[in-house]
């Protein structure tokens, strides 16, 4: 890539910035392939004199990441399922189809929108612990789809209002209902809305902290960032581990956002400002 | 409860299904889930409690022992969430003393033990001065029982002290005098570990005690004496006088007990307030153990220079255990000569066990250090003996006292506002 | 639900309705009513079991003394309402909630408007700054808290060995530990990991704006700085707004950085409502409290929405 020389003074400001921000990464990337002393000399310049991949090996082992990152994959593609089969009919019912009430119900879902999570702890951990739904992967899942239907419903009722209603009236004179308008015209139309449905409830939920720190106790259902926590909390003595189990948790997001990155972008801004 | 007999038959159902070829059919099979040692991370501790789980399971046929990794303690929360789940454990052990079991026991989470104290005779088998303290907290009701007796004094490295010609002798002004001198010399004196609670505690309960002396603090952990009394006080200026001498550094309030204990381990830092179970934490280090030195805080008092402690560490069965009964059994082999001798003698043997083992050997040399400096018996430290209403309170004051937000004065009296409640 | 036996029952009706009258989605008959509710169930139950009924519930739970999820509670009145506004912490941390969204604003709201500028104006290089600079928020703010709770450790960490190494250690801090100091620390953390979704939104914003204003600016001899202030951020405005109002809302949620990385303290220096609201439910178990906590962090979350909500209507007009 050369830059255009209209972009030079741009840049000596851009390029510093930018280093400065991934400047974590790079630190803690170099910090997890040194030994416990280098990491103990404190020297940030200083590169390590062998590359300890070792520190990957033990950090996996130890802090059970492959247990970590299955609970995540779940987590994650039970949430997205979900959002897409509940805020997709829902948000096509509330723009397309007229019936009383419709108003209400909507301004039900947008009240929702601005309450925050920790905000109902108490009484969602009864209710969950009523169900026996507390400290399972099921639980979470159903929790924290509660939390996005306002968002992702009030994401599909916009991009629906958006489509004519001529589309509608043309499916429904050849004699179509609702379900098959939904399914067969509807659905197909609407891929940039789900995609961003899709990025955004994916990211929130990899991303989850306060949820599953309450719903999630014992470890062989925590979550990775959970699961990092309390690894850095265990293991404080051990930088190495700390480091590199650290690299582990961002590392593959990072990659998998890189190889997607337009359509992600793209998902994510559309969604943002139509939510 | 409904729901409860059912799971426990289907629990059962289960364990039957997978030991069938295990055991005898005409032994039942059973699952005691056991919320163990926060140490059973370090291979040897492990080993240990392999070997316990092995014994008792001999001595119960068809039990199997299974530890639950434990996620945290009482003070932050992590036991009750675990109770309060339905994969809870049977029967746990945790950092208690009354203000952390209070916590639980109001919210109902965890079961009176008092009869099986009598039946099973188990106010027999700890210390009696251990006994008529657990027995007068809850109007009679006893939650827990002791595992082991926590004996708070200074670790030093010998090597270093031994170099620099510094001691921990004498009174309160040689102290400081110490403290001056390793600063002088480019070390951190004091490593503490404010930010998650028990660490700041143990430091400053040595400190209060040296100023106030152990009956005082007695009293004033039982609410009978205000912590605002001058004496009292006096040992709360001394620790900011310490922070502003620079012999606590403020910046040891963002660092947890881990990170201070690496701190000194890597000697950065002279002296650290702990109990024995510090000898483990800087094994994992790699620490040459023969390097430990033991000592008890100087003071200018006849009785102020002793280890602070008391309940370190106690077993509480949650009242979601699916196995009470076996919960009870568990801790009664807890509690017998055979694994008090076990655990008392095993090489990573780090605490005074709960009730007088006179013919221990310990295998790390310096445990015969603590148990000479606790034979006089051993001080209060507050953590484990202030009301739970208190106890918050009080580990935010130490932060404030160390990091210069608030007066002796103003803090201690946040902390006597919560005693009664 | 709506059964497929449906189908022909409708398309026969239609058939006996008049010719003229063309059936459209505007007609409010029973069966739409069942359809649109078959659509809705799934949402609804959910939503209304793990949503609005805890909403309702936490009302409730403010006005009784309830001490733990075992134990019996008994009305208490307004007694934890009294409670709250007696107690000094409360106020203190909502205080420093009202700071922590301010920091948040500022430093995420304010780096990401600045970046977006910045990477707007490249000729090239724009995806490859877009995607380098918005990797931070992919990391879980937990794993960010790990992150930098190891940057400001006071003894090993990358400020203060980076300050000491470029012999400018008498800049270095306690982070985490000066109670000035410490709220505005992990805000940083915090908003390192936010600024990128602000970001990506600004940039999308700029693509909005007529471009024909830039070249009558230009032919009116105007400055960079005059084009800046006077055609891009009046363009800039709705998405402004928005990204101020998201950015409160997610600045009021902020727990996991400060839970990680201070747990509040010390002594209460970095407590927000929601760690304040975390450690009486979960911890100290006081229940009433932590209900009352949660009904004003809710009034404040409606506020600030309905307020931006208000304010981005005006300015449509």
């Amino acid at each position: 890539m050369i830059p255009s020389r209209k972009d030079l003074p741009m840049l000596a400001a851009l390029v510093p910035a930018t280093f400065v921000i991934v400047a974590p990464f790079l630190w803690l990337i170099i910090s997890s392939l040194k030994t416990e002393a280098e990491i103990g000399v404190g020297d940030p310049f200083a590169l390590p004199d062998a590359l300890m991949w070792q520190n990957y090996v033990d950090a996996w082992s130890v802090g059970g990441f492959a247990d970590l990152i299955g609970n995540s994959l779940i987590n994650v593609a039970g949430v997205v399922l979900l959002m897409l089969l509940t805020c997709v009919p829902a948000g096509y019912a509330l723009s397309k189809i007229r019936f009383p009430g419709r108003e209400w119900i909507f301004y039900a879902f947008i009240f929702g929108l601005t309450i925050p999570v920790q905000a109902i702890i108490i009484p969602l951990y009864q209710v969950l612990t009523g169900l026996g739904l507390i400290n399972s992967l099921t639980g979470i899942v159903l929790a924290q789809v509660s939390n996005g239907i306002p968002f992702g419903i009030f994401l599909m009722r916009s991009f629906f209002l958006g489509v004519p209603n001529e589309l509608t009236e043309a499916a429904r004179i050849d004699g179509a209902n609702h379900f098959q308008i939904l399914t067969q015209v509807f659905l197909p139309l609407s891929m940039p809305a789900m995609q961003a449905l899709v990025i955004i409830s994916a990211l929130s939920t990899w991303n989850d902290f306060f949820l599953p720190l309450v719903v999630l106790i014992s470890p062989d259902v925590q979550t990775l960032p959970l699961g990092l926590v309390r690894f850095a909390s265990t293991y404080t003595t051990s930088y190495r581990l700390v480091f590199s189990g650290t690299v582990i948790t961002f590392l593959p997001v990072i990659i998998l956002f890189i190889l997607t990155q337009r359509r992600f972008t793209e998902g994510l801004t559309q969604g943002a400002l139509k939510g | 409860m409904k729901t409860n007999g059912l799971m426990k038959s289907t629990a059962m159902l289960a364990a039957l299904a997978g030991a069938a070829f295990a055991v005898p059919a005409t032994v039942q099979a059973q699952n005691l889930v056991v919320w163990g040692s926060d140490l059973q991370a370090d291979p040897l501790v492990n080993e240990l409690w392999q070997e316990i789980k092995t014994r008792f399971e001999e001595a119960n046929p068809g039990v199997t022992i299974e530890y639950m990794p434990p996620t945290g303690n009482i003070s932050d929360g992590a036991v009750q969430a675990a109770i309060q789940s339905e994969a809870g454990p049977d029967v746990l052990l945790t950092n208690s003393g009354i203000g952390r079991v209070t916590i639980v026991a109001n919210a109902k989470l965890v079961q009176p033990l008092t009869a099986q104290y009598e039946e099973l005779g188990w106010k027999d088998k700890i210390y009696p001065w251990l006994y008529e303290q657990l027995s007068t907290q809850f109007n009679g009701e006893i939650y827990e029982v002791p595992d082991g007796v926590d004996a708070i004094a200074i670790w030093y490295h010998k090597d270093m002290f031994e170099e620099n010609g510094w001691s921990l002798e004498g009174g309160w002004a040689d102290f400081t005098a110490t403290l001056d001198a390793i600063k002088a010399a480019g070390v951190e004196p004091i490593a503490v570990g404010i930010r998650n609670c028990c660490n700041g505690g143990h430091l400053i309960g040595n400190f209060l005690q040296a100023a106030a002396g152990p009956q005082m603090m007695g009293e004033v952990v039982a609410g009978e004496v205000p912590w605002t009394d001058p004496a009292v006080v006096a040992g709360a200026q001394n620790l900011v006088d310490s922070v502003k001498a620079g012999h606590i550094n403020p910046q040891m309030t963002s660092l947890d007990q881990d990170a201070a204990i690496r701190l000194w381990a890597n000697k950065r830092a002279a002296i650290f307030f702990g109990g024995p179970w510090f000898i483990n934490n800087v094994r994992q280090l790699d620490y040459d153990l023969a390097n430990l030195g033991y000592a008890t805080i100087p003071s200018d008092l006849d009785d102020g220079s002793r280890p602070t402690g008391g309940v370190g560490w106690s077993w509480m069965v949650p009242v979601s255990s699916k196995q009470p009964e076996l919960a009870m059994k568990w801790i009664d082999f807890m509690l017998s000569e055979e694994i008090m001798m076990l655990r008392a003698e095993h090489q990573t043997s780090s605490q005074l066990m709960a009730r007088d083992l006179p013919d221990v050997e310990p295998v790390v040399p310096v445990m015969g250090e603590v148990f000479a400096a606790a034979a006089e018996g051993v001080g209060y430290n507050p953590s484990v003996y202030i009301p739970g209403s208190a106890l918050d309170t009080y580990y935010q004051v130490i932060g404030g006292l160390v990091g210069g937000q608030v007066s002796p004065e103003d803090g201690l009296a946040q902390i006597e506002a919560k005693m009664g409640d | 639900m709506a059964s497929k036996s449906a189908i022909p029952e409708r398309v026969g009706e239609a058939a006996h309705a008049p010719p003229t009258a063309v059936r459209t989605e505007d007609d409010p008959t029973r069966d739409s009513y069942g359809t649109a509710f078959a659509l809705l169930a799934p949402a609804i139950a959910l939503y209304a079991v793990f949503s609005l009924l805890p909403i309702v519930a936490t009302v409730g739970i403010s006005f009784t003394n309830s001490g733990g999820f075992n134990t019996e509670a008994q009305f208490v009145g307004l007694d934890n309402y009294v409670r709250a506004s007696e107690d000094p912490i409360v106020w203190q941390s909502l205080l420093r909630t009202f700071l922590w969204l301010f920091y948040h604003v500022v430093l995420a709201g304010g780096l990401g408007l600045v970046l977006a500028l910045a990477v707007s104006s490249l000729a090239r290089g724009k995806v490859f700054f877009r995607t380098t600079l918005f990797l931070p928020h992919l990391v879980s703010l937990a794993v960010v808290g790990v992150i930098w709770a190891n940057i400001y450790d006071p003894f090993y960490g990358l400020l203060n060995t980076l300050l000491a190494s470029l012999n400018l250690s008498h800049l270095a801090q306690g982070w985490l530990s000066d109670p000035f100091l410490v709220l505005f620390s992990v805000n940083v953390a915090s908003s390192w990991q936010g600024f990128g979704l602000y970001m990506l939104l600004f940039i999308a914003g700029l693509q909005n704006v007529d471009p024909t204003l830039y070249d009558a600016a230009e032919v009116d001899g105007a400055s960079a700085w005059q084009k800046l202030i006077h055609v891009t951020l009046p363009g800039l405005r709705e998405v402004l707004t928005f990204v101020v109002s998201l950015a409160m809302i997610n600045g009021l949620k902020g727990f996991a950085t400060v839970f990680v990385m201070t747990n509040g303290g010390p002594f209460y220096a970095s407590e927000i409502i929601t760690t304040y609201i975390y450690r009486m439910a979960f911890q100290a178990q006081d229940h009433g409290l932590a209900a009352v906590l949660c009904i004003m962090m809710s009034v404040l979350a409606i506020t600030i929405t309905v307020t931006f909500n208000r304010w981005r209507a005006r300015g449509a007009t």
